[in-house]
């Protein structure tokens, strides 16, 4: 529990930041996820260098007839801002960012650390346990306490991906910027976030899910503009009330025709892979037909393609087609 | 332009505390839950996991809340820092301390702090809050000795007053 | 005259005869009638102010010039020999003052017959040795430079490891199972109770290894004066702690001070002194200066206890009207490596029914973890879940109505003991409860939607009634203000609070003219721990009984001041602040004038409690109504609301009273649905030292919580009419909860906790039956 020393820097710039970063010197949005993992012994960088200084990217602003939200803004200010609350079609942004974590966490955490937060499986959590993901040899879930681990996407790592606004913003078509040294880029967050593979690794042995390099900071996510009939729901499941990572969570993005038939779909789903997961299946489900209840019992079979539980996590295949019936059935009603 | 590094050795910040300024000379790594309790005696502020994981430690920030057991300390220079000890003005108690006395919100008084320190904030942002807002806007403060209904009471009594004190 | 008495003494469901000194308290038992001002009032706390403006001081709050810090470096693995130290780097690390070991001893290494750094290593967190330091970072530092070096030995996680053919040793050289043939206990004979029962219900349970999560981690600071030791420990039992300390300092008992004044929650799970508590003391000696030694909440998942998991098996015999002809109770818990026999979980079946044939039988085994604790109504928790589980399954197959079967069967004596109750008010409790609640509950109209709603109630029986020794000591100053010593705490049950009424009602002061201190061993006479509920039913009286001695002086001072020299003490009454002589009330004086004669000295009284009854039972008991909301999509279940109808006595403090059922009601709802330790069968070790895994509930979990007491004084019991209330309201509310679940959706939770994979599970083979 004894952080340890490290130096720290205040950043002003985005150039001198991108300058500094390596894999000895790290950015620190809130610190939420950082501080604690520094606390557990599980990070250990050199430096630190705190982007809440910088003077951008801690608004909404609009943009090619959507949004572009700076990745500084916190979890609360996001939740809170006119522009994000007031838009339906950013319903389920909102409904995961009030989801996550407890309402001091989200005053603190930073969007794009929420974005980059590492998993929270305990055996990854715990330092004694030499997991895999972590530069260990194997994933000590895949044959152990799986209850809370994941069901598509297979190995090597089981352990779910954690952020709630990753899997709205997934659904959302949602891209994120990124700075380096040699520039900016744009990435679908469904090319932002990969499988954790062999080969992909950081100097202190974590295997990533993001293909963020470690001189890149992540800026702003963008969020492209909706049909106007576009309907949007964030269902996440916990055990206790709130202040739980999701169980299973579906995020769920839908426009309809004037006739009420699904001219466009997209579905993701937290809790139950390595990263963020579109449910392509569910999606191709849904379009063109309308919400009745045979197309949602169909859309709900789709969600749950390709699961394969572990030893204990097979009522997340269950709670998988619940999630997506909740989220559909709030608009059979219209 | 380059970045100033400070660290790893102690630096001196200024913290501006319950309206007060307060200089320390302390490593980067300290987090502000440490700087409040070992360097300035400010042990209202508890310690209840260091993890983000309960809300003992819970104080303002440029008036939103946050665990000072994640906030490092050098991260808070200019900011607006309001612990348990600045919620009273003077021996005038805050209405939510006065209910949470009246309606003993609290058992072993542990988590109390934190409490204390939530609701303050919550009543700020939502003066006339329903039970459900309660809820969730005090979500973050673990009371394991299960004082919830009567915090809620606390909280309900305290935007009553607040309002009348107002009106 | 003191005199000594044998007496029966209720502790956490075994009765114990204890030898003790026995004062008689002199006073005369508050009836029912009795008028009281200050006693049975909703009072806020006497300490409230400083609780909300943080100044309250914990052990963790505890500073003091020059105090350095202390920690242990603890077992990585469940189980290991340790083969070699070396601290040497971490001793050259700036700010580290010392650094014990098993090859480098501190001179004192056994604390309550155990030893500290001995070879084998039988449970995560075992103490590997202890640093100090000038600050947590110069602490932690140096713990991370420690070499360690280990052989890994086999190990036995849970209780299937433990107790299989050739399953690992435990603890090197001894057997895994601590208790082979069980505690048990029997009256009548199981086959006599299944030949007479017309229904058996027979079903298997298990409970998890739930942990105590004291908001303030365990911890300790220690400080000489000279041969004086001063400890502040986060402890339910100043004294208790005194004697371990004395015990292994070789120090005579009046030189160790022990300082509790705020405790940020025990449960039960802070007892006596601690490994990091002898070890502050002994750094603290050696360096001449004070330690302080606290846990993070890693280490008090660990090291600092747990309600053992269990596996149980319960049998119920009936005849077709519902009377109970059998009761069977079996169970295995697994204590740790160090435990002892398993609470008792029997201890309801014994006593909450009128049954002829009773078997209950416990056993423990050792496993690999850090030892079992008291945890708020040890076994009973764990014990009524079963039982009152298989009660309902039993009066769905006799369809009778879950409450008639048990007023059915309802106890007017204590069936262990055979013998009448001081006063028992379970009836009453169920009638309060099912009037408040809507029992037996309507039934609801076919739900639209997935959620399913249910109705569900279960008893509870716990002792609580306290006894001897507790003393109290009261001061008495001129200006008409009372101090009050007792040896007892205030674990968040609002004691010191509770305690003043009394006094003040006694001497007939206003309250904010008695001051109470507790939770100090130096100025204050004995008092027991607090556990076991027995607090105020011990202290109350002894206080009562102390109050009543000053009055009695101040009697004999104010009949000279009205000229009644010699008069009887008993003529004398205090009503209203005055004293008053029955005889003739026109001869009254204010008691403050009595005290402002006394000129500059005090009145000081000493009063102990009382022994019980002899041949009589004190319980306590209560009955929970719960209504729930499950999801039969997701598996999710919501406790929406709860009455808790408890006897408990006289209620002293209505407000303080009703915060204790909220905490045992929310703790029973953590126990049902979320909470659960898990230890990784694969490498032993925990995956929930936090709080995050391991799930207490928050706001949002909470249901709405109606409180009802019975209240009535029980005059037989003690001189209050007060019995605890610490651990009732935990016991039965996850029976009640699961009984909610299976009127909601046909199905039986047996295993706890009714997390939504298991619901789901369940609902799912219900489906394919
Ligand atoms: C008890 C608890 C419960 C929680 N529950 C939830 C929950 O229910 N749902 C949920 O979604 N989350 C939950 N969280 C996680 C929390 O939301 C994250 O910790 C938080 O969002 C991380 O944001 P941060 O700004 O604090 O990140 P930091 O801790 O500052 O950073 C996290 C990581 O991202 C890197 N980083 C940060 N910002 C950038 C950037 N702009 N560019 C490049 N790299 C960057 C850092 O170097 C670090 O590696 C919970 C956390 C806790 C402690
Ligand atoms: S101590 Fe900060 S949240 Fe627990
Ligand atoms: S009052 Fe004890 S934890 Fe809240």
């Amino acid at each position: 529990m004894t952080i340890h020393r490290f130096a720290h820097a205040d950043a002003a710039s985005l150039q001198e930041v991108v300058a500094a970063l390596d894999e000895t010197c790290l950015p620190l949005g809130g610190g939420t996820d950082l501080v604690a993992m520094m606390k557990a012994g599980l990070m250990a960088p050199e430096r630190l260098v705190n982007l809440k200084t910088l003077p951008d990217h801690h608004g909404v602003r609009p943009g090619d007839g959507g949004w572009r939200i700076g990745a500084l803004m916190t979890l609360a200010d996001l939740a809170a801002d006119p522009a994000v609350a007031e838009a339906p079609a950013l319903a389920s942004l909102v409904e995961a960012v009030l989801d996550s974590a407890s309402p001091q966490l989200r005053t603190m955490a930073t969007l794009g650390g929420n974005l980059l937060q590492r998993p929270r499986c305990w055996y990854f959590r715990n330092p004694e346990v030499p997991c895999w993901r972590k530069g260990g040899r194997r994933c000590f879930a895949f044959r152990g306490e799986n209850k809370y681990h994941t069901l598509l996407g297979g190995g090597p790592c089981y352990a779910p991906h954690p952020s709630d606004p990753a899997v709205a913003l997934l659904a959302l078509g949602a891209a994120v910027r990124l700075s380096g040294p040699a520039g900016d880029r744009t990435l679908a967050l469904d090319d932002f976030y990969v499988t954790p593979t062999r080969d992909a690794q950081r100097a202190d042995g974590y295997h990533p899910v993001t293909v963020l390099a470690p001189d890149e900071v992540l800026v702003e996510v963008l969020i492209p503009g909706s049909a106007a009939n576009a309907r949007s729901a964030y269902v996440k499941l916990m055990e206790r009330g709130v202040w739980d990572f999701a169980l299973v969570s579906v995020a769920v993005n839908l426009a309809l025709s004037d006739a009420g038939q699904v001219a466009a779909a997209r579905v993701a789903l937290g809790g139950v892979a390595a990263v963020p997961w579109r449910a392509t299946e569910a999606e191709e489900a849904l379009l063109g037909g309308s919400l009745t209840p045979e197309a949602i019992d169909r859309a709900a079979e789709a969600v749950v393609a390709g699961t394969r539980p572990l030893e204990h996590n097979a009522y997340k295949v269950d709670q998988l087609k619940a999630a997506l019936r909740q989220a559909l059935r709030r608009w059979t009603a219209d | 332009m380059a970045l100033n590094f400070r660290g790893p050795d102690a630096v001196p910040l200024t913290l501006q505390i319950n309206g007060e300024a307060h200089q320390v000379l302390v490593e980067p790594r300290r987090t502000l839950l440490s700087v409040l309790r070992e360097e300035l005696g400010l042990t209202g502020t508890k310690r209840g996991c260091g993890q983000g994981q309960c809300g003992a430690c819970t104080v303002i920030l440029d008036g939103e809340t946050a665990y000072a057991c994640l906030t490092l300390a050098i991260e808070c220079e200019g900011r607006e820092i309001v612990t348990i000890e600045g919620i009273a003005q003077g021996d005038a108690l805050h209405p939510v301390q006065a209910a949470f006395i009246q309606h003993d919100g609290y058992q072993c008084g542990f988590c109390t702090p934190g409490q204390v320190v939530s609701a303050v904030a919550l009543l700020a942002h939502t003066p006339q809050p329903s039970e459900a807002e309660i809820r969730a806007g005090m979500a973050g403060n673990i009371c394991r000795c299960g004082a919830y209904p009567a915090i809620i009471r606390s909280v309900r009594a305290a935007a009553e007053t607040m309002a009348e004190q107002e009106g | 005259m003191p005199t000594i008495r044998r007496t029966k003494v209720e502790f956490e469901g075994r009765i114990e005869e204890r030898e003790v000194i026995v004062e008689e308290e002199h006073v005369e038992g508050w009836t029912q009638d009795t008028q009281m001002r200050w006693v049975g009032r909703p009072l806020s706390r006497v300490d409230g102010v400083a609780r909300v403006t943080g100044k309250a001081g914990y052990t963790h709050d505890v500073h003091l010039p020059g105090m350095l810090i202390g920690r242990f470096l603890r077992a990585k693995q469940p189980h290991a020999r340790i083969t070699g130290i070396d601290s040497r780097r971490a001793a050259a690390l700036p700010g580290v003052h010392l650094i014990w070991h098993r090859f480098n001893l501190p001179p004192v290494a056994h604390l309550d017959g155990r030893e500290l750094f001995g070879e084998e290593l039988a449970y995560e967190g075992a103490e590997v040795a202890f640093v100090v330091g000038r600050d947590a970072r110069a602490v932690g530092d140096a713990l991370g430079a420690i070499e360690v070096e280990v052989e890994p030995l086999p190990f036995a996680p849970n209780l299937a490891a433990a107790a299989a053919e050739d399953g690992p040793a435990v603890l090197v050289g001894e057997d895994n199972w601590i208790t082979p043939d069980g505690d048990i206990y029997a009256r009548g004979s199981v086959e006599a109770g299944l030949r007479e029962a017309d229904v058996v219900v027979d079903l298997t349970f298990t409970t998890p290894t739930a942990a105590h999560c004291c908001m303030e981690t365990h911890g300790s600071a220690a400080d000489w004066e000279g041969d004086l030791l001063t400890v502040w420990h986060s402890t339910q039992s100043v004294f208790g702690t005194r004697s371990s300390l004395a015990d292994a300092l070789h120090l005579p008992m009046d030189k160790v001070r022990v300082i509790s004044n705020y405790i940020g929650g025990g449960f039960g799970s802070k007892w006596g002194a601690e490994a990091f508590t002898l070890l502050a003391a002994l750094a603290a000696r050696e360096l001449g200066r004070p330690v302080k030694a606290v846990l993070d909440r890693e280490e008090e998942h660990l090291v600092a206890g747990y309600r053992p998991g269990s596996r149980q098996r319960v049998r119920l015999g009936a005849t077709k009207d519902g009377a109970l002809t059998l009761i069977e109770q079996e169970a295995e818990v697994t204590t740790g490596a160090y435990g002892g026999g398993g609470p008792v979980i029997g201890g309801p079946a014994k006593d909450l029914y009128l049954c002829p044939n009773v078997r209950t039988v416990v056993r423990a085994a050792r496993a690999n973890t850090d030892g079992a604790r008291a945890f708020r109504a040890p076994g009973y928790v764990e014990g009524t879940f079963a039982l009152e589980s298989t009660l309902d399954a039993l009066a769905h197959k006799l369809e009778m109505d879950p409450l008639d079967l048990r007023m059915k069967n309802y106890a007017d004596e204590s069936p262990s003991r055979g013998e009448p109750y001081t006063y028992k008010g379970l009836q009453r409790a169920y009638e309060m409860g099912a009037a408040r609640f809507g029992w037996p509950p309507q039934a609801d109209a076919p739900a639209a939607g997935p959620w399913r709603r249910g109705y569900g109630m279960a008893s509870q029986i716990w002792g609580g009634g306290g006894g001897p020794p507790a003393n109290a000591i009261v001061k008495l100053s001129p200006d008409g203000t009372a101090e009050v010593l007792v040896g007892v705490q205030d674990i968040g049950t609002g004691t010191k609070t509770v305690l003043a009424q009394v006094a003040a009602e006694e001497l007939g002061l206003s309250l904010d003219a008695v001051r109470c201190v507790v939770g100090d061993s130096l100025p204050a006479p004995f008092g027991p721990g607090s556990g076991g509920s027995v607090t105020l039913a011990s202290a109350a009286p002894a206080v009562r009984s102390a109050c009543r001695e000053a009055l009695r002086q101040l009697i004999a001072l104010a009949a000279i001041m009205l000229e009644l020299e010699g008069a009887d003490p008993d003529a004398f009454a205090v009503e209203a602040g005055d004293i008053v002589y029955r005889a003739d009330p026109e001869k009254r004086l204010p008691l403050t004038q009595v005290t402002a004669k006394m000129g500059n000295y005090m009145i000081v009284s000493k009063g102990a409690r009382g022994p019980n009854p002899d041949d009589k039972a004190i319980n306590t008991f209560g009955a929970h109504f719960v209504e729930v909301a499950v999801n039969v999509e997701t598996g999710q279940v919501r406790v929406e609301r709860v009455v808790a109808a408890h006897d408990i006595g006289r209620v002293v403090n209505p407000l303080t009273a009703t915060s204790q059922v909220y905490g045992g009601v929310l703790m029973g709802v953590g126990f049902a649905t979320t909470e659960a330790r898990v230890i990784d069968p694969d490498t032993g070790l925990q995956l929930t030292a936090n709080l995050e895994d391991y799930k207490v509930p928050v706001m949002v979990d909470c249901p709405e919580i109606e409180v009802l007491f019975v209240d009535v004084a029980d005059t037989a019991a003690n001189s209050v009419g007060s019995k605890g209330l610490g651990e009732p309201p935990i016991i039965p509310t996850a029976a009640a909860i699961g009984n909610a679940i299976f009127d909601a959706v046909g199905v039986r939770v047996t295993d706890l906790p009714a997390t939504p994979d298991r619901l789901l599970a369940l609902l799912a083979k219900e489906k394919t039956q």
